[in-house]
This record gives C-alpha cells, sequence and structure tokens, in this order.
C-alpha cells in the first residue's frame, strides 16, 4: 500500500508528459535559427519522462498523504466555490460590492458570527482599498455598478 | 563610482522622509503579513508588488526591503508566540523561543529575534557591498554558456537540498520549467502551448504561480486550522536584556551571522539550511548544551542571526549575476523587474544609483525593523487575535487583488486559482513548490542562454564543456543530481541502512 501514491503520481505525470511530448512535437518549424523552438520542449518533456518513470519504482519514504477529516473537504470546495463567485462577478458587479459580498459571505460560513463586525470589516476594507488603489496608487480596480 | 559614494547615493534616498516612511510602512506589512501562520516572506512580496507598481523605483525598493526584513521577523514573531513557524526556515526559532514565551519571557524573546536578525542582517549587508560589486566584475566575462550552467547548477541544488524526496522536487522543478515554456516563443514568435487563447500569448505571470502555489494554497490548512484558537494571552514580559546576556549572545550571533552570510552566498542552501545549522553548531559549541530547547537565549538567537543573514546572503548571485538562488529571491527579481531593474553584472555599471538603492534600502529596512518596530510588535502581535475565518477571506482578497492589480484581467484570476489548487495537491502529496517558483522564472532565462550559447556554437553541445568556467559548474550540477539518487538507489538495495542513510541525509 505504501507505494500507490508514488504508482499513481507516476503515471499522471508520465500521461502529463506525453501529451506535452505530442505538443512539443507538433510545433510548427522556423527553418533560420540553429535550435528551433521545440527544442526545449521536447528535451523537458523526455526529463518529466524519465523522472516519472523514477517515481513510480521509487519507494517512497514520507507517509500516505493524511486523509481529511470528514466534511472538511466540503468546506473546502464551498470556499473555491465562492472564490470562483467572486472572480466571475468581480467586473460586472464592481470591486467594493463583490468583495462586500465575498468577506461576509464566506467568513460567515467558516464560523465568524458577529454579524456587526462582519458587515463593519466587509464594508469598510474593501471601501479603503479600493480609493487607495484607485486615487493614491492610480490602479483602476472594476467600479462596476456603482457610481464612483 | 566607488563603494563610499554609491552608499552615501543611496541613503540620501533612503534617509529622506518619504523613504524613511515607505521603509517603515513596509516593515509593519510585511510583519504583519510574515506573522500570518503559513504566509511567509514569498507571499508579502507578491502581494506587495501590484502596490509599488508605477512608484518611484527609488522608494518602491525602500518598500520591499521593509516588506522582506518585515516578513522574516514576522515569521520569527509567530514561532515565538504562537509555536507556529510559517515557513521552514522559522522552525528552529520555535524551538527555544516558545519555551521563553511560555515562560512569560515573550517581550524578551522578541528582542532577542530582533536583535539576532539585525546583527544577522546588517554584518550581511557589509559583507554584501564588498562581495557584490568584485563577483559582479567576474561575471562580466560570462556568456551564455556560462549562464546556462551557472541557473542549471542552481536549480539541481535547490532541488537535492529540498526537504523530502531528491525525484519529487525534480519533479517539481521540471514542470515549473515546462509552466515557463507556454507563450510566445521570444527567438522565433512561435507561440507555444496557447491552444489559441491570447490570454496566455504573454505567457503566466509570476505572480500567479507564487500567490496560487503559495498563498492560495496555504489558504486550505488555514481553513482545517479555523476552530483551532492559538491565541496568545500570556504576558509580554519586559524587552530589557541584561548586559551579562548581551555578551552571552554576542560570539554565537557574530559567528553565525558570517556562516549563516556565506551559506545564502551559495545557490541552493539557504535560510533553512542556515537556521538549523546554526542552530546545532551552537549547541555543540555551547557550554551549556542542556538549556537548548527549553528556552535558551543563545538557541533563539543564533538560528535567527543564521538565517537573516543568509537571506541576505542571497542577495549577492541576485544583485551581481541575475540569478535567483531560492524561492524567495526569486519573487524578489520578479518585483525588481516589475520595478524596471534587470539585476546583474551590469546593473552596478550602467545603474549604479538603483544598485545602490537596493543597498541602502537592506541598511535601513534593518535598522527600521529594529528601532521602530521592535517597540510595535505587542501592538501588531494583538493582530494575531483577528478570527481565523475573517483571515481566511482576507488573505483570499488580497491574493486576488494582487493578481488583478498587475494584469487586469479575471483570466489570471482563474489561473491563481488552478494554481492555488495544484499547490494544494502538491502540500499534500509532499512536492515542494519552491523549485517549481524558482524553475519556472529561471526557465525563460535558461532557455535564452542555452540558444544563444547554442547559436554561437553553430549547434555543437561541446561549447558547455569547452569552457572551463562552465564546464566546473555543469559538473557541481550534475553531481548533486546524481548524488542523491545514488542514496536512494543504495537505500532500496540495502533496506537494513536505511535508517542510517536517513541521518545523512537530514
Amino acid at each position: 500500500m505504501i507505494n500507490t501514491m508514488n504508482k499513481k503520481m507516476g503515471i499522471i505525470l508520465a500521461v502529463i508528459s506525453a501529451i506535452y511530448l505530442y505538443f512539443s512535437f507538433t510545433l510548427p518549424e522556423y527553418p533560420y535559427v540553429p535550435v528551433d523552438s521545440d527544442a526545449v520542449p521536447i528535451v523537458l518533456g523526455f526529463i518529466l519522462l524519465f523522472l516519472s518513470v523514477l517515481l513510480y519504482f521509487s519507494k517512497s519514504e514520507e507517509s500516505e498523504e493524511e486523509k481529511l477529516p470528514k466534511g472538511e473537504g466540503k468546506v473546502i470546495l464551498a470556499v473555491l466555490g465562492f472564490v470562483l463567485m467572486f472572480i466571475l462577478l468581480l467586473e460586472p458587479l464592481g470591486f467594493v460590492l463583490t468583495t462586500f459580498l465575498f468577506i461576509s459571505i464566506n467568513s460567515r460560513f467558516l464560523g465568524y458570527k458577529k454579524w456587526v463586525s462582519n458587515i463593519i470589516v466587509s464594508l469598510a476594507l474593501p471601501l479603503s482599498i479600493y480609493f487607495l488603489f484607485v486615487s493614491f496608487l492610480k490602479i483602476q480596480l472594476p467600479s462596476g455598478i456603482l457610481p464612483f | 563610482m566607488s563603494i563610499f559614494e554609491g552608499i552615501l547615493t543611496g541613503f540620501q534616498v533612503a534617509l529622506s522622509l518619504k523613504g524613511l516612511s515607505f521603509v517603515f510602512i513596509g516593515v509593519v506589512t510585511g510583519t504583519i503579513i510574515g506573522m500570518i501562520p503559513g504566509l511567509g516572506p514569498i507571499t508579502a512580496i507578491a502581494v506587495m508588488i501590484p502596490i509599488t507598481y508605477g512608484m518611484d523605483p527609488a522608494l518602491a525598493l525602500l518598500l520591499m526591503a521593509g516588506v522582506y526584513y518585515g516578513s522574516a521577523y514576522g515569521g520569527a514573531a509567530s514561532s515565538i508566540l504562537l509555536n507556529a513557524p510559517g515557513e521552514s526556515m522559522a522552525v528552529p526559532t520555535t524551538f527555544d523561543g516558545y519555551p521563553l514565551a511560555k515562560q512569560g519571557k515573550a517581550g524578551k524573546a522578541l528582542a532577542i529575534a530582533a536583535l539576532a536578525s539585525f546583527t544577522g542582517g546588517t554584518i550581511s549587508v557589509i559583507l554584501l557591498t564588498l562581495f557584490a560589486p568584485f563577483l559582479a566584475k567576474v561575471a562580466i566575462s560570462f556568456g551564455p554558456a556560462e549562464y546556462f550552467a551557472l541557473m542549471l547548477m542552481g536549480l539541481m541544488t535547490v532541488a537535492s537540498f529540498s526537504s523530502g524526496s531528491t525525484i519529487k522536487a525534480l519533479i517539481s522543478a521540471t514542470v515549473g520549467f515546462i509552466i515557463a515554456t507556454i507563450g510566445i516563443d521570444s527567438q522565433t514568435g512561435t507561440a507555444r502551448f496557447t491552444f489559441g487563447n491570447i490570454n496566455l500569448m504573454e505567457g503566466i505571470d509570476f505572480l500567479v504561480i507564487a500567490l496560487g502555489l503559495f498563498a492560495l494554497a496555504e489558504v486550505t490548512s488555514l481553513i482545517r486550522e479555523r476552530k483551532e484558537r492559538s491565541m496568545f494571552d500570556s504576558e509580554f514580559g519586559s524587552m530589557k536584556l541584561s548586559k551579562a546576556e548581551v555578551k552571552e549572545l554576542s560570539v554565537p550571533v557574530t559567528r553565525q551571522s558570517l556562516l549563516g552570510f556565506i551559506i545564502g552566498v551559495l545557490p541552493g542552501a539557504g535560510g533553512t539550511i542556515a537556521s538549523f545549522l546554526g542552530y546545532i553548531t551552537e549547541k555543540k559549541l555551547s557550554k551549556k548544551p542542556e538549556e537548548f530547547g527549553k528556552g535558551s537565549i543563545v538557541g533563539l538567537a543564533a538560528p535567527e542571526s543564521a538565517n537573516n543573514s543568509a537571506s541576505s546572503g542571497a542577495f549577492v548571485p541576485l544583485l551581481s549575476l541575475g540569478i535567483p538562488g531560492s524561492g524567495t529571491t526569486a519573487v524578489m527579481l520578479g518585483a525588481l523587474i516589475v520595478l524596471g531593474v534587470q539585476p546583474g553584472p551590469l546593473m552596478i555599471s550602467d545603474h549604479p544609483d538603483i544598485f545602490w538603492g537596493v543597498i541602502a534600502s537592506m541598511y535601513i529596512g534593518n535598522v527600521i525593523l529594529l528601532i521602530l518596530n521592535l517597540p510595535l510588535i505587542p501592538y501588531i502581535s494583538k493582530l494575531l487575535k483577528v478570527p481565523k475565518p475573517m483571515l481566511i477571506s482576507l488573505v483570499i482578497m488580497f491574493c486576488i487583488i494582487g493578481v488583478y492589480g498587475i494584469s487586469f484581467r479575471t483570466f489570471d484570476l482563474f489561473l491563481l486559482v488552478i494554481f492555488g489548487i495544484i499547490g494544494y495537491f502538491m502540500a499534500r502529496m509532499n512536492f515542494p513548490a519552491a523549485p517549481m517558483l524558482l524553475a519556472f522564472i529561471l526557465g525563460g532565462m535558461m532557455e535564452r542562454s542555452l540558444r544563444q550559447a547554442l547559436t554561437i556554437s553553430d549547434g555543437s553541445l561541446l561549447i558547455f564543456v569547452q569552457k572551463p568556467i562552465s564546464a566546473t559548474l555543469l559538473a557541481i550540477a550534475f553531481l548533486s543530481f546524481i548524488v542523491p539518487l545514488l542514496k536512494t538507489w543504495r537505500k532500496r538495495k540495502s533496506d537494513g541502512d536505511a535508517e542510517e542513510t536517513d541521518s545523512q541525509a537530514s
């Protein structure tokens, strides 16, 4: 059982290197240079293939990956979902509003129960960052549906 | 420009009111970020990059130097107060720092850590001042073959020195290099592995990788620990040191500062090795080795001065050769390039103001850390009381701002999440992330010099062995790759000897 992780990873990495090698060999040719753009990728692909074979046959001295406690995987996936929503809504809704929603919902979800301080932080922080970036650092963050 | 003149010009910028306040802001911000368990200098520098974007480079450098030293100190502070080292380099700090804090001497421990870091940093920067221009003079004769060999050696030594399996570290480095090949090839204009996506044409920004692999991946372990209330609530105690204590510390701290510098200059070996080695040697040399691990002040000071000295020592190859030797200096290189500063042998002759500006800001960063940050540390550490759920949301937000503030594309944010997921799985399967980041940054440079060298030699690989410097460097690279592999092979052959080789490896 100890070796299963190395074997699994070895196979996955070998597949990745094979795909990478395939795309490296199909790169268009450019005849006017001694070393074309596919040389380095091809070498890298073979190195990765070689290393994944080594990994497959190597005995792991480390313990197997630890199991996540029950339900933790779901919590991490939920946070991942919030982050993806954050990214999707960032440009349409604007930085301040999206960040407000993200901080308040995500913190509440992870177990922060004080509503009042939650709302204050998740409103004050994006607002101050927004104005710091836009007026002081001259970096335009998406304003979205808010008028400023 | 002589060394003296150069330093004076650098200090002129650094000592202005504006300059000082930027270092101060940097040191405090760095301390706060470094204190968050799991987040270290790499994240701190990466998050600050968009903020320095478009700033006067001299001031931005001061800010970065502050962030750099601040985050290292913040890591030490969380090691001492919470027994939670932010990264491997700060692990030996917990051995004696946390026992001291439990004895109610947290203030003293923080003061010793600051003093030791200050001494290590300062001695190291002085040596850097003397050493870097010299190395740059040597490096000016380097051709692409030598550069390629040097970078390959750096990458190989990092991979073989990193904790855990060498094969995994090498895989990590190879994948980093592979990611670097995405985008338009600068020599032929061929679009490689972009799959027609215009967002990938320019390649992937290193910030996406740094923040994804390090900060975002670390969020998952914060999520798992969100219910733990690891707060520091005992007494801080006095921050004063007695004369006898200073005397006791002076010799080990000086010794470790010198040793740390040498380790830092060597590619591959970095702060982690320096701090562990510092702890072990001082324990061996100490008259009271039985105190180590129970709150010895020497045991706390030794790794702190060693790792800070090594971190500054790592700037020697970065500034004089333009080659980073560790994950942290790799991000620093990225930050410098964003500011329009290209480190390398030509920097000292072509842009002496910037070169000496970097050095001066390192001196100032150290001083500010000691005289302004230290008195504030009891107040800054109150921020550790920010509830974990809120902290997690904020770290995620800063990662997203960090990437968006540089690229203004949601595409890069999705990439950030992907690298966060990759980093998460890498951490769970014990693949080190630093070689991947370093290989990604070195990858483009290595490919360029490899192809330049082969253009010069008209395609003959002999150019790498005909030149003595490049041949030597390649030999070292080869050895650092083959020796650990032979070790694992020998271990497989005779399982009974496994324990022995293990203790040798560690």
